[in-house]
């Protein structure tokens, strides 16, 4: 009999901290854990008595890059709550928001965290030297989500100006318009970031588990659609039965809840590749093009095309952005009238925010009561509804590696891989 | 207190790790966030560890220690004496570890909040303390202030730290900031704002944006809390709900009795 352990503590290049164990015993996979060992913020508990108004300040801190989905997501379950219809063009803004998140977000992992594995190295920094054009391309992309978030919510990363209501403050009409030219100017960029992370082979496999997004009739939508989907299941359900849909539980080696969908039992994935197969009629043309000539259509199910998904997402986001940006921009266009926050009355109720972050669906529920503070509150976020489902791919990954004969490091290499793969951001699940 | 010079003369480059506890990552990320200017800061330092960006693993020595988070677990706590043991400077990095940050509202009743959270609390959560900032636990060299943290003012401190500075932190409140930005105040119109009591130096961002200061970059050691809630009541703000949005940042209690 032999037995190894692979252990991984501390996976670099994501965002919060995640050990891997695995053990295998006469070349079968005995146990598989991803164990995330985040410290608890109590996020669900911080936030009870508080009033409303600083509830999505607060929920903002779950996550610094997925910032601004957290964010719209709370300030949606209060406006639920309240009833608050807001303006076509706050929710513009919104959209804006949570897309230069997007950008910001896919392009630190594409590059920062994801691209390292496939061109051999411990980080980005030494591409600055072997490859300073493609380096500073890839900072320039990250650095231009970060002006896009910057413009419309006031900061890189914890938007200031998005309120319950609408915007305490709005870009010039100049600054839209110059937004969208740089946006524009990225997208050869963006169509080759496809093309490269195409050329990066990846283990062949498939999630046995189901996924789940943001579904809207004929749209792409990250930010205003209360439905979601099972794309397997085939279940459709309204944001605010998430609670009932999607089945938290506990297990002793995750600070992070883990999920499953309630109806079938099965792990799902959420996230880019989940959008994509979700919602692969409403991209642009540009980026259905781009993900065709990169093999990528629907239904795929290999999780380590998140990574291509992610890119073709960056080109999709370019062109909806410099189009948003030129709307928002004209005196009658589209989106006339203001963003300043609508008046509301607060009142006493549940509701839940959804949006799609770019790791993927975020939920928030919220109960608050007349006076507008949380009695309750359930926070979902994405890499929490993916740890499940990357334990499973991680023990079918290494059972395929070992069946194959590779050695103990090559295994360990690619279960890192995998999770870097998924995305994760391990301090958001442990909120 | 700076990082050695003569020592670091002897070598090239002070060798540089960071290290998150329990924080977003939102102020790592904005060190990635110089963007342009990450070449020009990572060809000054000898950066040994950085678990986000680089899967080098940690090493024994080094010279400055960059601590983002705030400490909330035992492990956390021997995290940090480690580092300290063995870091000529520690700069705690943004609100979680200068104050506690948002971690720090769940300091109160602290131990009655995981089980509202857990029905069993898993044991990969490991054992929690009452949240705190790494200056209460160790002593910190430079400190990089606000929520997420400026990427400047990281190579701001970054800099006086490699390479030392007479410089001293700033202490006026955020107040004298708006009446040079000439922006209105919130007072004014019966809205509570802590700038009144919070140490300067963002330039009033939130402010210039339409929403007031929550007191992310901390208190001001100028700050003048019985003034502060008279003036609040004089506005026609509740002074309880001072007091409540302060706690949002700043573990007040913390902060005073360090003051004694």
């Amino acid at each position: 009999m032999t037995r190894t352990a692979i252990s991984v503590d501390h996976i670099a290049r994501v965002e919060g901290h995640g050990n891997v164990h695995l053990s295998i015993k006469d070349g079968a996979v005995e146990a598989c854990e991803m164990n995330v060992v985040e410290p608890a913020r109590l996020f669900e508990s911080m936030v009870v008595g508080r009033k409303f108004a600083d509830v999505p300040y607060i929920a903002s801190r779950v996550c610094g890059i997925c910032s601004a989905s957290h964010v719209i997501t709370d300030i949606l379950a209060i406006e639920r709550i309240f009833g608050v219809e807001v303006t076509d063009r706050t929710r513009a803004l919104r959209e804006l928001l949570v897309y230069g998140s997007y950008l910001q977000n896919h392009a630190s992992h594409l590059f920062v965290f994801a691209a390292p594995d496939f061109l051999d190295m411990a980080s980005v920094f030494p591409l600055a030297m072997s490859n300073p054009e493609l380096f500073d391309q890839a900072l320039g992309l990250k650095s231009l989500g970060n002006q896009l978030c910057n413009l419309v919510g006031g900061r890189s990363i914890h938007p200031i100006t998005a309120v319950v209501g609408g915007f305490t403050h709005e870009p010039s009409r100049d600054e839209y318009l110059a937004m969208a030219d740089k946006l524009d100017a990225e997208r050869e960029f963006a169509r080759a970031v496809v093309d490269l992370f195409n050329g990066f082979a990846v283990p062949d496999i498939a999630t046995q588990g189901d996924m789940m997004a943001m579904v809207a009739e004929g749209r792409y939508p990250v930010a205003d659609s209360r439905w979601a989907r099972f794309l397997d299941a085939g279940v459709t359900f309204d944001a605010d039965r998430a609670c009932e849909q999607v089945e938290e539980y506990e297990v002793s080696h995750s600070a992070a809840l883990f999920a499953r969908c309630r109806q079938t039992g099965k792990t799902y994935f959420t996230g880019a590749l989940a959008r994509i197969n979700a919602s692969w009629s409403a991209l642009s043309q540009e980026a259905k093009v781009a993900a065709a000539k990169a093999g990528l259509r629907p239904p795929e199910r290999n999780p380590f095309l998140n990574n291509v998904a992610q890119a073709v997402e960056v080109l999709d986001a370019l062109g909806r952005c410099a189009d948003l940006c030129r709307k928002l921009a004209e005196p009658d266009g589209p989106f006339e009238g203001g963003s300043a926050p609508v008046p509301f009355e607060v009142r006493a109720g549940v509701g839940t925010g959804f949006t799609e972050a770019p790791r993927g669906t975020v939920f928030h529920q919220l109960e608050l009561d007349d006076a507008g503070r949380v009695v309750h509150a359930t926070i979902m976020t994405p890499t929490a509804q993916n740890c499940a489902n990357l334990e499973a791919d991680m023990r079918e990954l290494a059972e395929k590696f070992i069946a194959d004969g590779a050695e103990t490091p090559e295994v360990r290499a690619e279960v890192e891989k995998l999770v870097r793969a998924y995305d994760p951001c391990f301090s958001c699940s442990v909120h | 207190m700076g990082c050695g010079n003569d020592e670091r003369q002897a070598r090239d480059l002070s060798r540089v790790v960071v290290i998150g506890l329990a924080s977003c990552f939102g102020c790592q990320l904005q060190i990635t966030n110089v963007e342009e200017h990450l070449t020009d800061v990572l060809g000054q330092i000898d950066l040994r560890y950085w678990q986000l960006a680089s899967s080098e693993p940690m090493p024994e020595e080094f010279d400055v220690a960059v601590i983002e988070g705030a400490v909330t677990t035992e492990e956390s706590e021997a995290t940090v004496r480690k580092l300290r043991e063995r870091a000529k400077c520690v700069i705690a990095l943004g609100a979680c570890a200068a104050t506690a940050g948002i971690p720090g509202i769940a300091s109160r009743n602290f131990f009655k909040r995981p089980s509202q959270v857990y029905k069993d609390v898993p044991a990969a959560c490991g054992s929690m303390v009452v949240p705190r900032p790494v200056g209460a636990v160790i002593d910190v060299d430079y400190t990089v202030r606000c929520c997420p943290i400026d990427t400047m003012d990281f190579i701001d401190v970054l800099q006086r730290a490699l390479y030392g500075s007479n410089k001293f932190d700033r202490t006026g409140t955020m107040c004298g900031q708006c009446k040079r930005n000439g922006t209105d105040c919130f007072f004014d119109q019966g809205q509570l704002c802590l700038g009144l009591v919070t140490v300067a130096g963002c330039g009033a961002k939130c402010v210039n944006l339409g929403r007031a200061c929550n007191g992310c970059r901390g208190l001001s050691p100028d700050a003048n809390l019985e003034a502060a809630r008279a003036a609040c009541e004089r506005a026609g703000v509740d002074p309880d709900d001072f007091d409540e949005a302060l706690a949002l940042f700043n573990q007040v209690e913390r902060v005073q009795s360090a003051r004694e």
